[in-house]
């Protein structure tokens, strides 16, 4: 029996961004919105930039509505919100949302795109992975226990069904998975640390690179089980020098020393696999009495270690509400680019582990602050940067969210009104589930995204749209505008449902023209109007 | 899209002249023949380099086409034939390009090592591997990003793969450089998808409600900064109604019937013959796959059919484009995932062999004539003048007049169009 000793060394010098004094960070007890509100508005009075102004009701819900359940409020939802004189009605709203079942799915679906295996493009994982974040989002699941849960997944706790996928799929290729669990659980891309050290960044060296690959080099696939060998090393030449033996180092530059370092890793072969594991046995091999990956999640976890895990949710959760990081690019997080608010950051992240990685308290701090809530226009000729949260970003819908949002606007807004919370989730959770088609056809959006022409193309000149969205059917929208006697009643009702606003003068004369135009077929009429709504960039972006 | 427009005095010159032929009248919809406008077309050759790619997807063997090895015990039943350049032989299966050659540079110096599929195909597309936080763009991408207007009315990539073995492995990729510059793929037929108007949309309709949303995308736009995103989305609506118009340059009937006879009536010639009309009217990359050429066994039956065709189509390409002025502006390349092993096996094939193989180009600034790369007597290992994908991306980026170490840019990370260190082979640039 091999004992092993283990020893954590603190490395002599701290590789991570220093961390700001307590001292130096508003108090712990201020709420969320409060404190975000507080700095950003500090940062942009010290650089003499003036905020937009605060959005209207019309563009708030639906921009809480897009962001929190991925749709547009239905017109009888909109209606009430900007109607109701209640002060507490943002709150209430966001409550709601965030109870919603469609919360989850919507959140759900979004880390899975973070974090699924994106094999060439468009393979997305068998939604196992998918499943196992609707899951966790819909109890709250702390950020911390998913990230272990997904690094070290238990296969028989139900619970965690589908979080393997999330290492499965990468295992056999250990560079890719090292630079996705840094990538995604740590925020740093040191993918071009493996053959050199960084040439701006001193934070990332090979031996970061390489240190973190030491703790998951271990990890092997074999017949859909994941298993893990006791021991092995990884070795690599560095640019300079002979070749060295990687110590397991965690980003902050954390050393986990371990007794017996065992023979270089090797593929396992039959015989060197792990003794209860047989050829064609489905049940995982029992973990190693030292398990490298396990450490790695023990030392991320610890205090001193954790603010790289925390400060990366943050920045994560706060691009996706409001279009910009804090640290931009997401995947480089380190002293040579900083955040923009470093203070907000630090804050953020501590009041985050302090508060046990509770992912919904975080997202209802950061959408009910003003700067959340700003409007997206602005009268400026040259507008701040992005990094100052002046103005509200645009967002353009990912490819569930129109088309789910699609089938919605295209729906009788009557067939909405007094519907109870779970009758309502119904509807959007049809909506959703009949949108897979045309949601296939569009692109995930991405930073610095680009709307090819091929996605014009298609709603041009594909059917999919007259057949699945602008058809006559039962309590289509269609149906009900074509009996519509009032064409200014109609353009209105149609506008409305689509963007949740009534028509501008102009908007109602130019729709109203075209329709009485073509007055002989009143269906196609008003099926090509909804055309240009539904094509149009106000319904194309959340706003 | 404004943003893209660099204000040079040719470009406004074409965008009028462009849209003058496609605006206003519901007659613009049934197309722009650009070829038939000989201002337009004499404008456009002045200007920018292309690319027809002729993908050989499978992996060609180079013993059967530009590096023959007659009487070695690799080298198959097949002679060299001496070409147009004195010393330099090809397989006898190509006797019309042995009359080309002063034409054409060939590199047989390849050393790619990569040799599956998916990751050569991949690797020989980009010139260099996909690193874990990269994804890079494809050679079709770049030519896009480089050479294409921003209100371009044709498309800007073009790739053909209408065979079902190894489509899936080389796909066209944009990578980081986005959607904008993505490949319009065509696999079931020559025609793109969603290029015509449906049936039951009125001419009418189709133009007026994309005026409807024009006007709703004006309100929209004022008081919001046109951003990267917000721009692309309408300038992808305002591209729809020239993209549908090009429909006809996917067209070969529009083609006298003695030049479609030239190209034949195989499907790689006819869609070589579409290739020649879309960078003819300005489309910056079209590659046309021609599968499957992965002979791992029945090689030589296989090349005994293949390479013929290939000959007829690649020397009716030069030559056409040639007649048409276009030989210093239209870059024709062959290349493949990889070559073939010398070695051949017990079912009379060849394997895949990435470690001493060749590719082609003939036109643009590539030197016509010129060889590099020397494989040893077998054609097992090269002996000297050895390429990787590297320097042969960063030797096309050159022989095309693009600068191979110019940045693009990913947030702040700069991005050379090839890893850094990689040297252009000049002795091959004319």
């Amino acid at each position: 029996m091999r004992t092993l000793c283990l020893a954590l060394a603190m490395t002599a010098f701290w590789l991570s961004p220093p961390v700001l004094a307590a001292a130096d960070l508003p108090p712990a007890s201020l709420a969320i919105f409060d404190v975000i509100d507080q700095q950003i508005d500090h940062v942009m009075k010290a650089n003499d930039i003036k905020p937009a102004a605060q959005a209207d009701d019309r563009t708030i819900i639906r921009r809480l509505s897009l962001d929190l359940i991925g749709s547009i409020p239905t017109l009888p939802e909109v209606e009430a919100y900007a109607a109701s004189t209640d002060p507490q009605k943002r709150g209430k709203l966001v409550d709601r949302l965030i109870a919603s079942p469609a919360y989850s799915r919507y959140q759900g679906a979004q880390f899975d795109v973070m974090l699924g295996y994106a094999g060439s493009g468009r393979n997305r994982g068998t939604g196992a992975l998918r499943d196992y974040l609707v899951g966790a989002i819909a109890e709250n699941r702390p950020w911390d226990r998913m990230f272990r849960e997904m690094m070290l997944p238990n296969e028989s706790e139900a619970k965690q069904k589908g979080a393997i996928e999330f290492l499965k799929p990468r295992i056999a290729d250990q560079d890719r998975l090292t630079n996705d669990v840094s990538v995604n659980f740590f925020g740093v891309n040191v993918s071009c640390a493996q053959c050199h050290d960084h040439p701006l960044v001193k934070d990332w060296t090979q031996d970061h690179y390489f240190g973190m690959k030491s703790f998951l080099a271990r990890t092997f696939e074999k017949n859909g089980v994941i298993g893990e060998q006791p021991s092995g090393v990884v070795k690599f030449k560095p640019n300079k020098g002979p070749e060295k033996t990687a110590k397991m180092m965690f980003l902050t530059g954390t050393i986990v020393e371990e007794g017996n370092q065992g023979s270089p890793i090797e593929k396992p072969k039959p015989g060197k696999n792990p003794p209860k594991e047989k050829p064609g046995d489905k049940v995982a091999p029992s973990a190693p009495s030292f398990s490298a990956r396990a450490k790695l999640v023990d030392v991320a976890l610890q205090p001193e270690n954790a603010d790289l895990i925390a400060r990366s949710i943050v920045n994560r959760i706060w691009h996706r509400f409001l279009g910009y990081g804090l640290v931009a690019p997401l995947d480089q997080m380190h002293s040579e680019n900083p955040a923009s608010h470093p203070e907000l950051l630090e804050w953020l992240a501590r009041d985050v582990a302090t508060h046990k990685y509770d992912l919904n308290r975080l997202v209802r701090g950061v959408v009910l602050s003003k700067t959340y809530s700003l409007s997206s226009k602005t009268d400026s000729e040259s507008p701040p940067g992005a990094q100052y949260f002046a103005v509200a970003q645009l967002k353009p819908l990912t490819p569930l969210q129109l088309a789910t949002s699609l089938k919605l606007a295209t729906q009788d807004p009557a067939t909405f009104h007094g519907l109870s919370p779970a009758d309502l989730d119904k509807k959007i959770d049809a909506a959703e589930k009949s949108s897979r088609g045309l949601a296939n056809l569009v692109a995930q959006p991405t930073d610095d995204f680009q709307i090819g022409v091929g996605e014009a193309l298609v709603f041009s000149n594909s059917d999919i749209l007259t057949r699945e969205y602008l058809a006559e059917g039962k309590d289509s929208l269609l149906a009900k505008l074509k009996s519509e006697k009032d064409v200014k009643a109609g353009v209105e009702l149609m506008v409305k449902s689509f963007l949740g606003r009534a028509p501008t003068p102009v908007e109602s004369e130019a729709l109203a023209a075209f329709v009485t135009k073509r007055s002989a077929n009143p269906t196609e009429a008003y099926r090509q109007a909804m055309w240009a709504l539904a094509t149009c960039p106000e319904f194309r972006f959340n706003y | 899209m404004l943003k893209n427009f660099c204000g040079s005095p040719e470009h406004s010159v074409n965008r009028r002249a462009f849209l003058g032929s496609t605006l206003g009248t519901a007659a613009a919809m049934t197309g722009l023949n650009a070829l038939a406008e000989p201002a337009l077309a004499a404008e456009l050759k002045k200007t920018q380099k292309r690319v027809i790619l002729l993908w050989l997807a499978g992996g060609a063997s180079q013993l059967e086409t530009f590096d023959p090895k007659p009487g070695a015990a690799t080298g198959g039943p097949f002679r060299a034939i001496p070409t147009d350049v004195p010393g330099t032989h090809i397989s006898e299966l190509m006797p019309q390009m042995a009359k080309r050659m002063k034409n054409t540079l060939v590199i047989r110096g390849l050393n790619t090592k990569i040799a599956d599929h998916g990751g050569a195909a991949k690797i020989m597309m980009r010139g260099r591997r996909d690193e874990a936080g990269i994804r890079y763009p494809d050679l079709g991408a770049v030519m896009a990003r480089e050479m294409a207007r921003a209100d371009s009315q044709v498309p800007d990539y073009v790739t053909f793969y209408t065979q079902t073995e190894g489509r899936g492995m080389a796909p066209g990729d944009p990578g980081f450089l986005g959607a904008r510059f993505g490949p319009m793929e065509l696999t079931t037929n020559n025609t793109p998808d969603f290029i015509r108007k449906l049936e039951s949309v009125s001419v009418l309709d189709h133009k007026e409600r994309a005026d409807l949303r024009d006007l709703l995308s004006k309100q929209f736009v004022k008081g919001r900064s046109l951003g990267e995103t917000l721009g692309s989305h309408n300038e992808a609506y305002e591209r729809v109604r020239g993209i549908m118009a090009s429909e006809k340059l996917f067209d070969i009937n529009q083609e006298p019937e003695k030049v479609r006879d030239r190209y034949g009536k195989s499907q790689f010639g006819q869609q070589a013959l579409i290739a020649r009309r879309l960078v003819e009217a300005g489309v910056p990359f079209v590659r046309v796959g021609r599968a499957w050429w992965d002979s791992h066994g029945q090689n030589f039956e296989t090349h005994a059919e293949m390479v013929p065709e290939l000959d007829h189509v690649m020397t009716t390409l030069i030559d056409d484009l040639k007649e048409r002025g276009l030989s210093n502006d239209v870059m024709i390349v062959t290349l493949a995932e990889f070559g073939r092993t010398p070695t051949i096996n017990a079912s009379l094939g060849r394997d895949h062999f990435a470690s001493a193989w060749s590719m082609t180009m003939t036109g643009g600034k590539a030197k016509g004539g010129a060889v590099w790369g020397k494989s040893d007597p077998k054609g097992a290992t090269i002996v000297d003048q050895e390429v990787n994908a590297s320097s042969l991306f960063a030797t096309i980026y050159s022989a095309l007049g693009i600068n191979p170490h110019k940045n693009y840019y990913l947030g702040s990370r700069p991005v050379p169009l090839v890893n850094p260190g990689t040297e252009v082979i000049e002795d091959v640039i004319a």
